[in-house]
């Protein structure tokens, strides 16, 4: 294994089945100690890609290091040092929350001890430790695959979307977990097609769209370098603005809590409509610039929207 | 091959099936209940009393001598019916399935031809019966030999053919005997196949042989902790069966290293024959379709309940090309018969389709995604 400031290196990695291209000639690496977010919507490759990482899956052409090691070759090596939340985590129904944790120590062995309760008690299952896996919620469950990724104290711990099929309060609840293991220095590598928890918890962010990636860098910075508007919102608008608004040929954006929304390329376009509506006489209540978010930038990137088709959107599972 | 690994996960497997418990109670009940059902209607013959229902029309000394003699046979639990009904309107009324009535003449008959030498003078005893009962031919049965001997009794001549019993076995077996071999063999077939089938296409839909496939744990490890599941689940419920048919049916099998042997070479028969079929069909509905389609045939086929020979030529034909077959007719050579030879020919022979079939249920038995 020779010694890499990298846990992850991939190159020139393509995936194929069949005609279908899913992965297409990617590169990136990701530094030891870091959060990854693989972003892109559903059928984009992320699940693909990972479970590559995660020696699931055999690459059609490229070469991918895990610490290190080539994971079509290191399989066996691999797997002491890696703690892995698959796509849609399940466990057996009938085995209770600690009576997992221990089958899957059990598993890695006795290599390093760790502390099942301590791990039962970072995700919050203390109360539930008892129960039986059928018995609980989605996200207790969600808890649990993570609690079980971090079984053997591995070095770098893939969560292939964690929070999908939540609802707001678990997703929150997961986001507490992940939040915890950052502070903990792990290396995580993250799939999602949720903006906000790309934003909330990667150091890193590579966007990813029909098997490439189009985007990388901290979510401050692809904000920066591909924010080429600005956003303004105004609240309570009155008939004048919106003739306004009209005359100076913007389209509004209408969103659903009555306020308006507009695209607009500098600070001066900001000035100029706010002059034009005091000159015509217009009202409206509050206004807010903002910078565009993560969401509007793939959506600028790559022409589709994030959430598009995503299933079991904010409803619990 | 690890064992803490194979250890861990016997534990999960074993609770698994334990806290499941409509799926415990079937598998270890099933079988219990067929032997129950099975072995009660076909009791042994000789442990078996008949209801005979009298009507004596001659009310003579001579009339209760046939009532006595038919007592004699410890075949008949006799209940008289009074001479004035009609004995058909009776068995009717009273869903007898037969009514023997001795004829008034019949004290007259027998003097005529005992004390003066008539060969020409009879009495009919007549069966009143319903053909529509299962039971009712043993009962005429039965009766025709007592007649036959008391016939035979009377001419006062010593008889010319005389018949003796040979059993080709050491001694005599009796229906429940011969069945509880082929209900073990079913039942271990049963849950191996089903085990397998479920266990695989569960796991693997829920997402759970990919979580695995990440960690430490290899796919001979999967295999072998599956199969000793499987060999500790027949054990018991083999000695679960064995305990019932012994404490309700006092049954008198022979329990020697055979059994074992068939134990374990059904279980990698139907473990191998489950793997391969989950790798064929793999959504977990199909797959228990497929295992039924499969299971079906064997458990009505190969003789599990049946001898073979009540069935006709050709599906007795079809049997031998079915695994099961073997496994009952050896267990059957083993535990019945005492017939070391044919047991040991059919455990080579299973034992080589055991082989093939597991061999090839673990080369096709995926463990990474599609690659």
């Amino acid at each position: 294994m020779k010694e890499t400031e990298y846990a992850i290196e991939v190159e020139k990695l393509t995936k194929r089945y069949g005609d279908l291209t899913a992965v297409n000639d990617i590169s990136f690496k990701v530094r030891k100690g870091e959060v990854f977010a693989l972003l892109g919507p559903n059928g984009a490759g992320k699940t693909t890609t990972v479970e590559i990482i995660e020696t699931i899956r055999r690459p059609t052409s490229g070469k991918v290091h895990l610490l290190g090691m080539d994971v079509a070759r290191d399989k066996r090596d691999i797997a002491p040092c890696i703690g892995v939340l698959p796509q849609g985590f399940s466990s057996f129904d009938r085995i209770t929350v600690r009576e997992t944790m221990q089958y899957y120590s059990r598993l890695f062995g006795h290599r390093k001890k760790v502390d099942i309760d301590a791990l039962i008690a970072l995700v919050n299952l203390g109360d539930k430790a008892k129960e039986q896996y059928a018995t609980l919620s989605g996200g207790l469950k969600q808890r649990l695959g993570i609690a079980i990724a971090l079984v053997n104290d591995p070095e770098v711990v893939f969560l292939d979307e964690p929070t999908t099929g939540l609802d707001p309060r678990a997703r929150r609840e997961v986001w507490e977990v992940l939040l915890g293991l950052k502070k903990a220095g792990k290396t995580v590598f993250l799939t999602t097609h949720y903006m906000e928890e790309a934003e909330l918890l990667a150091d890193t962010v590579a966007i990813i769209s029909s098997g490439r990636i189009i985007a990388m860098g901290s979510p401050t910075q692809l904000i920066e370098d591909n924010a080429d508007y600005l956003v303004l919102t105004l609240q309570s608008v009155d008939e004048k603005a919106l003739a306004v608004v009209g005359m100076m040929g913007l389209t509004p954006e209408h969103n659903d809590d009555g306020t308006i929304q507009l695209r607009v390329a500098k600070q001066d376009d900001i000035r100029r409509i706010l002059n034009a509506m005091n000159e015509a006489g217009a009202s409206f209540l509050g206004m807010d610039v903002r910078k565009p978010n993560l969401e509007q930038i793939f959506l600028k990137l790559t022409g589709e929207a994030l959430h598009e088709g995503a299933c079991g959107e904010g409803g619990a599972k | 091959m690890n064992h803490r690994v194979i250890g861990a996960n016997l534990v999960v497997s074993i609770k698994s099936f334990y806290r499941e418990k409509t799926a415990m109670f079937f598998t270890i009940m099933f079988p219990i209940l067929l032997i129950l059902v099975f072995g009660t209607i076909f009791m042994d013959d000789d442990k078996l009393n008949f209801n005979l229902y009298l009507q004596d029309l001659d009310q003579t000394e001579t009339s209760a001598e046939i009532a006595q003699a038919l007592e004699s046979t410890g075949k008949f639990n006799i209940t008289r019916v009074d001479p004035a009904v009609e004995a058909a309107q009776y068995a009717k009324d009273n869903k007898v399935n037969l009514v023997l009535v001795i004829p008034r003449d019949y004290e007259k008959a027998y003097t005529q031809y005992l004390q003066y030498d008539d060969l020409s003078a009879f009495a009919t005893l007549r069966y009143v019966y319903d053909p529509s009962s299962s039971s009712v031919g043993d009962k005429m049965q039965i009766l025709d030999m007592v007649f036959a001997r008391m016939n035979q009794g009377l001419s006062a001549m010593p008889p010319l053919i005389r018949t003796a019993e040979v059993s080709i076995h050491t001694r005599k077996y009796r229906f429940i005997e011969f069945f509880i071999p082929g209900i073990i063999a079913m039942a271990i077939m049963t849950e191996s196949l089903f085990g397998t089938v479920n266990v695989n296409t569960e796991l693997r839909q829920k997402g759970i042989i990919r979580k695995l496939s990440t960690t430490p744990i290899t796919r001979a490890d999967w295999i072998l902790s599956n199969i000793l599941h499987q060999i500790i689940l027949a054990v018991i419920s083999t000695t679960v069966m064995l305990l019932v048919s012994y404490a309700v049916f006092d049954i008198a099998l022979n329990i020697n290293a055979w059994l074992p042997v068939f134990i374990i070479l059904d279980v990698f028969s139907f473990v191998g024959i489950g793997m391969v079929l989950t790798r064929i069909v793999q959504e977990a509905q199909s797959a228990s379709a497929a295992a039924n389609a499969i299971m079906f045939p064997m458990m009505f086929l190969s003789g599990s309940f049946f001898p073979l020979e009540m069935m006709p030529d050709f599906l007795q034909a079809f049997a031998r090309v079915l695994p099961l077959y073997y496994i009952n007719e050896g267990l059957r050579a083993a535990m019945v018969f005492h017939d070391n030879l044919t047991a040991l020919k059919y455990a080579a022979i299973i034992g080589a389709f055991a082989a093939i079939v597991f061999m090839l249920g673990m080369m096709v038995t995926r463990w990474e995604e599609g690659r």
